[in-house]
């Protein structure tokens, strides 16, 4: 379905829907940071920056209880979280390299386990997303073979036109439905152009030529080169729209408490930590090294995906300038 | 030994991170000799001042104090000659810290009461006791420990009974 | 104080630039340090990044300009294994950078007979949120520099003969700390509140500071476990405090912490604010000369205690 809304309607219908209680979580600043956070009013939005972390936090939170506990004598009290409390989410404004790597992570999430605090939040949410018109020297989504108005992974896309409003095509039937639902709003599509999208300036990786490479180079002095200045943070890990690891804690007392799931990253030391005391990572460069295996080859082996959307994020974030783009490149010439 | 003090609206929770050289014999001196203190405060015995962790007073607020003490040894009489020394300067610069972060300054006293002084330990537990019970609760620190990213937020009923449980 | 953004002149970079690849060149051949730790162009455009060189040849990849904004202090630490730290090593070094190497000698991090100090005349770096091929100016600057008292690294090896031009400017911190010390304890903890509530635990403040060489966290331990490890506000909150307790009296404000901040949290003005109490109250200033105890492993008998009762 192909339809036209105006910026004014646009607003409308956002504030619609907070005012019905649906969370809308789009991009808005949090005290000078640009994030995607649910709106309070659709005027607080603000789509002219890449939201710092990315839209992954709708369906895997930074943090979130899994279960409580309590403990009273002998008696132990054990409760679920209730998947079927998440709140009905419309996920907007979100940038093609965000949306993308939703489907991707679907892929890990409802693989053997089907882990329903991922895919439940995942029902509950239609994804609204935004061709791109701003880009910098980091974006590099074109080449990892996504572009600035792709639509994977929106159930409905919106492309900035010439002149105000946007063009608006749905993929799904949760894209339809809400459409549908608020089809006043809606009209004709107007035929304008769209606005210039952001093409990041990159050549495109041959990603079967860089896993061809991976496959055969576990040991390579490639590893020390780009990551022996490696810190050790988690910084790339959090703010990437495909990484998916995390760390189970507890938390509370011996009488009550709260079992909860937390974004783990690969960079931190104690990542692969053992209880003996070994850590079969023992140096950056081999948590590094994860890191690019994981999006570029071991992803690709299991699922036949790429776990990475060319946003830019960790080589804006890392302390010390690691580039995962460079690396990829570097990795790309190497059987020429 | 019956307890008779007045009921109030508020009874505030008190920790006391206190040294077993002097603080923790001088309450004791208070105890054998049948002053009455309130009973708000609860004592945590160190073996020194200089034990005592920041880190320790900011997990009381968290866990739900309104109110922290700590005492120890007057200068000069530490048993380890200069555990109290590092202490003061310790949680002086430890409370302006907290201050800068917007904590209220007066619920956190700290205090020097000896082993002979089981007079002054009532005088001090007494008036931050007061103090503390009109002020209010500390809310501050529990209501962060209820707040969730905006993510992982779920307002369920079982969750916020789990959570007024800790 | 200008009200519209200035340029600072940063035109000596390039002469720096020169004489930091003669100087590690020289000291590589001559076999007097065994590693260079500098910094190198990267792929995007005008930025910059840490580099370790072992061989001379490598020299020529050195570079100086206001992308150089780490504190490479940071790789000579213990916490940072996979830097050989056999031998004499060579290190560039800002004013800033060089307190840090300060404190860690005064902490028996570092010897100074093992290091080879190449000091930079720094007229300033870039801020964090801003493009690495921007130019320097009075509004892209990073805010640590408009307090900076180190323009001229002083005892170090070898300092190219420069003399940086640098503005009056007005001062980030002092005036940040002053308007939020001007307001109520709720007012203050409502910011820090918001500011907190975007962390996310990724830890860089912690592992780019050159203090944090612990080999152990207390924050990464769970038995007992101190600070909440979850990334909620209140683990969060609790991780900052801790942070900026461990750092009173030995951060000397590289703002390498709030450099890498992603989600822009003001942390280095938690660290000034340190800074001046213990400057107040204990006429300390870190990073200055190298002192066996530190102010809070130290004391006198006469230290305030106007707090105790």
């Amino acid at each position: 379905m192909q339809k036209y809304i105006s910026q004014q309607n646009l607003t409308t219908l956002l504030d619609i829907l907070i005012a019905q209680g649906v969370r809308v979580v789009a991009p808005r600043m949090n005290a000078g940071t640009p994030l995607y956070e649910p709106l309070e009013s659709a005027g607080d939005m603000v789509t002219d920056q890449l939201p710092r972390r990315s839209a992954k936090e709708a369906f895997f939170p930074v943090c979130e209880d899994i279960m409580t506990y309590e403990k009273e004598g002998q008696k132990v009290t054990v409760t679920d979280i209730d998947p079927a409390r998440f709140p009905e989410t419309l996920l907007f404004g979100v940038r093609p390299c965000d949306a993308s790597a939703i489907p991707v992570l679907d892929a890990v999430f409802s693989w053997d386990y089907k882990d329903e605090f991922f895919l439940e939040r995942r029902r509950k949410t239609t994804i609204v997303g935004l061709a791109c018109t701003t880009a910098d020297d980091a974006c590099f989504c074109t080449a990892v073979g996504l572009s600035p108005s792709d639509t994977k992974g929106s159930d409905l896309f919106l492309t900035p036109l010439e002149g105000g409003g946007y063009a608006c095509e749905t993929f799904s039937d949760k894209g339809e439905a809400l459409i549908n639902a608020h089809s006043s709003l809606f009209s004709v599509p107007s035929g304008a152009a769209a606005l210039p999208l952001a093409e990041p300036q990159t050549e495109k990786f041959d990603l079967k030529k860089v896993k061809a490479w991976l496959d055969e180079h576990f040991e390579d002095p490639l590893w020390d080169g780009a990551a022996v200045r490696c810190v050790g943070c988690g910084a790339c890990a959090f703010v990437c729209p495909a990484c998916h690891c995390f760390d189970i804690v507890d938390e509370g007392t011996e009488k009550a408490g709260t079992r909860r799931k937390n974004w783990d990253a690969c960079g931190f030391w104690k990542f692969t930590h053992h209880a003996s005391g070994h850590n079969p990572r023992d140096g950056q460069p081999k948590r590094y090294r994860n890191r690019i295996m994981h999006k570029f080859k071991y992803y690709d082996d299991k699922f036949g995906q790429t776990l990475c959307t060319g946003c830019g994020r960790c080589i804006r974030v890392c302390p010390v300038g690691i580039d995962i783009a460079g690396i990829v490149e570097e990795i790309s010439k190497k059987q020429e | 030994m019956k307890h008779t003090a007045p009921t109030h609206d508020f009874e505030p929770k008190i920790i006391a991170f206190v040294c077993t050289w002097c603080t923790y014999a001088g309450a004791d001196l208070a105890g054998t000799s049948r002053m009455q203190y309130p009973s708000n405060v609860r004592v945590l015995k160190f073996p020194c001042t200089g034990r005592i962790d920041p880190v320790f007073i900011l997990k009381a607020f968290q866990q739900g104090a309104d109110g922290v003490l700590v005492s120890g040894c007057h200068p000069g009489d530490c048993h380890y000659i200069a555990g109290n020394f590092h202490a003061r300067r310790r949680f002086a610069v430890f409370r302006k810290l907290l201050e800068f972060i917007g904590v209220d300054l007066k619920r956190l006293q700290f205090s020097w009461v000896s082993a002979a002084e089981g007079g002054k330990w009532v005088e001090v537990v007494t008036d931050l006791t007061v103090k503390v019970r009109a002020m209010g609760p500390m809310t501050e620190f529990k209501e962060l420990a209820m707040e969730e990213q905006w993510s992982g937020a779920i307002n369920t009923p079982e969750l916020q009974e789990a959570y007024n449980a800790i | 104080m200008p009200l519209t953004s200035q340029p600072i002149d940063t035109s000596i970079y390039s002469a720096i630039t020169d004489a930091i690849k003669t100087e590690a060149e020289r000291i590589l051949t001559e076999g007097q340090v065994t590693a260079v730790v500098g910094y190198a162009a990267a792929r995007r455009k005008g930025s910059a990044q840490p580099i370790i060189i072992t061989e001379a040849t490598d020299a020529a990849k050195l570079i100086f300009t206001a992308a150089c904004v780490n504190n490479l202090a940071v790789y000579l630490t213990k916490a940072k294994k996979e830097v050989p730290k056999s031998g004499k090593i060579g290190i560039v070094v800002k004013g800033c950078d060089l307190k840090a190497l300060t404190g860690l000698m005064g902490e028996s991090q570092l010897k100074r007979e093992d290091l080879y100090l190449i000091g930079v005349p720094c007229a300033g770096v870039l801020g964090s949120t801003v493009q690495p091929a921007t130019g320097l100016t009075t509004d892209t600057i990073a805010p640590k520099c408009t307090e900076c008292d180190a323009h001229l690294p002083t005892g170090c090896d070898f300092v190219p003969l420069q003399t940086p031009v640098t503005p009056e400017l007005e001062q980030k911190y002092a005036t940040e700390i002053a308007r939020l010390e001007a307001l109520t304890p709720a007012e203050r903890w409502a910011y820090w509140k918001e500011q907190f509530s975007k962390c996310i635990k990724c830890y860089a403040c912690r592992q780019v500071c050159p203090f944090c060489f612990c080999e152990q966290c207390l924050c990464d331990r769970n038995k007992p476990q101190m600070v909440d490890t979850t990334p909620r506000p209140a683990g969060n909150t609790a991780w900052h405090i801790v942070r900026a307790m461990h750092l009173a009296g030995r951060c000397a404000g590289c703002a390498e912490c709030e450099r890498v901040c992603p989600m822009d949290i003001p942390l280095n003005l938690l660290n000034r604010k340190m800074a001046k109490e213990l400057k107040e109250l204990y006429d300390h200033e870190a990073g200055f000369e190298v002192l066996d105890k530190g102010p809070l492993n130290s004391y006198t008998d006469k230290d305030d205690q106007s707090f105790i009762k």
